[in-house]
């Protein structure tokens, strides 16, 4: 297998993703699998500016990763949708 | 906003076994003319009764001091109103007044009337200036000799220093590590040594340095009250908080130029704030991933920006660590640690508050409650200014 280029993921650390969710995916060593982790690029974003676009009916906390943006974000779905990402 | 400040600290440290102090210190600042009033005062023996007559002559000292009295009249009441201890013969308390104005930065200038306390030592830099003191001989009922009150009229430049202490720091070490004590020479030395090491040391720990320096002197036992006072004339360490962007988009470059312009150490605190200046600046914004809490999001980095924080959840943290006087040891490694730090080593803080509204923070299923921004800058400005003596000030945008 090839060296890989690792996934950017961006977490949104603004004050209304932290204050309903967001926190919690800061935790992201304890949770994640430490072979996803590994293929991941984990930065923070001071606000992605998705919180305050009418148009999405997707609420805080925001992710993105590689180039899609995503809401409603907890533990689990950070997860499953990280690990999708690695593998594809 | 001034253009010079007046560092003016003190450090103490009782007599062993006492819980009270027989010297007293009181400091008033007066904005309206620049005016700034130091008292020291010590009282005769040690405990409450020193404490007591020590208050009694620093209160009236300082009262007398922003009345439009001469110094030495005011002197002068004291020394009469100061009761003549029985069997000593002498007066219960010695003082030192210093009447600093400051109106402007090149005219600095400090009435200083000593009674009976070791003399006051001027430094400019790290070399000891000597001056001359004018004599004023009093007699007063009771007393078995005249008392003499000096008097000096000195000028200040930035950069100078004045330290003002009582005998038990003259005093320390005698009969024990030293014959005769520490001595004016002694502290003269030390004082310029501990200068010399650090050119920019604040009032706080140049008194703390010398009265720690004294009490081991004493083995650690004071035989006395141990306490030095020191004024610092300096340019005022001033700082800028960023916070919340402009009410219109047009508004954005103003608040660049507000920002390059200002001398001093800058803070912006608001996620979309930050991506304002970053992009007007055109530097990188990097989110520190190592420092957070569960209450408080992570602060970020950014070329020529001290400090990058959250908004509103770090700046009512810390309007409330300010309100309650919390220890900057006890709190988490986070935002508004370093916030506090900044903060607490700051003479001036100018605040920019911009006035759009967050429609993310309109949104009712947040959990906690996000206050007004102009609410928690108007608490942290109070806290400021009643707590920790800062001047503070604050613009619109």
């Amino acid at each position: 297998m090839g060296k890989r280029e690792k996934v950017l993921v961006k977490i949104c650390v603004g004050t209304a993703c932290f204050v309903q969710g967001g926190a919690d995916l800061l935790l992201y060593n304890d949770f994640l699998d430490p072979v996803v982790l590994a293929n991941c690029e984990i930065e923070g974003s001071s606000c992605l500016g998705m919180c305050k676009m009418s148009s999405t009916k997707a609420r805080p906390p925001f992710v993105q990763i590689g180039t899609e943006v995503y809401g409603d974000m907890t533990q689990e779905r950070f997860c499953k949708l990280l690990a999708e990402a690695v593998n594809a | 906003m001034n253009d010079i400040f007046i560092d003016v600290d003190y450090a103490q440290i009782y007599k062993s076994g006492q819980k009270i102090g027989g010297d007293v210190f009181l400091l008033s600042r007066n904005p309206d003319n620049n005016q700034v009033v130091c008292t020291l005062s010590d009282g005769l023996g040690s405990g409450v009764k020193a404490n007591v007559l020590a208050s009694l002559t620093a209160h009236m000292a300082h009262k007398l001091s922003f009345s439009e009295l001469d110094l030495t009249h005011s002197a002068k009441i004291i020394m009469n109103t100061l009761p003549v201890c029985k069997e000593r013969k002498i007066s219960y308390s010695t003082f030192t007044i210093a009447d600093i104005r400051h109106p402007s930065l090149e005219d600095i200038h400090i009435n200083l009337v000593e009674y009976d306390n070791p003399s006051a030592l001027l430094f400019r830099g790290c070399s000891s200036l000597s001056w001359n003191r004018e004599k004023i001989d009093l007699q007063r009922d009771g007393a078995f000799k005249k008392e003499e009150l000096s008097r000096s009229y000195l000028k200040m430049e930035v950069g100078d220093r004045l330290i003002i202490f009582s005998d038990g720091v003259t005093q320390a070490g005698m009969g024990k590590s030293l014959p005769l004590g520490w001595r004016v020479e002694g502290v003269r030395q030390f004082a310029q040594q501990q200068i010399e090491r650090n050119p920019s040391i604040s009032s706080h720990d140049l008194s703390q340095a010398i009265v720690r320096k004294a009490n081991t002197l004493d083995r650690l036992v004071s035989k006395d009250d141990i306490t030095c006072m020191v004024v610092y004339a300096r340019k005022p360490r001033r700082t800028l908080v960023v916070t919340g962007p402009p009410f219109t988009k047009e508004k954005d470059a103003l608040l660049g130029e507000k920002i390059s312009a200002f001398e001093g150490r800058k803070i912006v605190s608001g996620g979309t704030t930050a991506l304002i200046v970053s992009r007007l600046f055109n530097k990188k914004l990097k989110v520190d991933m190592s420092c957070w809490s569960p209450d408080v999001p992570p602060c970020s980095t950014m070329e020529g920006i001290d400090l990058v924080t959250e908004g509103m959840l770090t700046l009512s943290k810390v309007a409330l660590v300010l309100e309650e006087k919390k220890q900057v040891r006890t709190l988490h490694d986070d935002a508004v640690k370093k916030f506090v730090e900044v903060m607490q080593d700051s003479d001036q803080v100018h605040f920019i508050v911009g006035t759009k509204i967050n429609e993310a923070h309109q949104d009712p299923n947040i959990p906690v409650e996000i206050g007004i921004r102009r609410t928690i800058i108007g608490r942290l400005r109070k806290a400021l200014e009643d707590n920790y003596l800062k001047e503070t000030s604050q613009e619109y945008l």
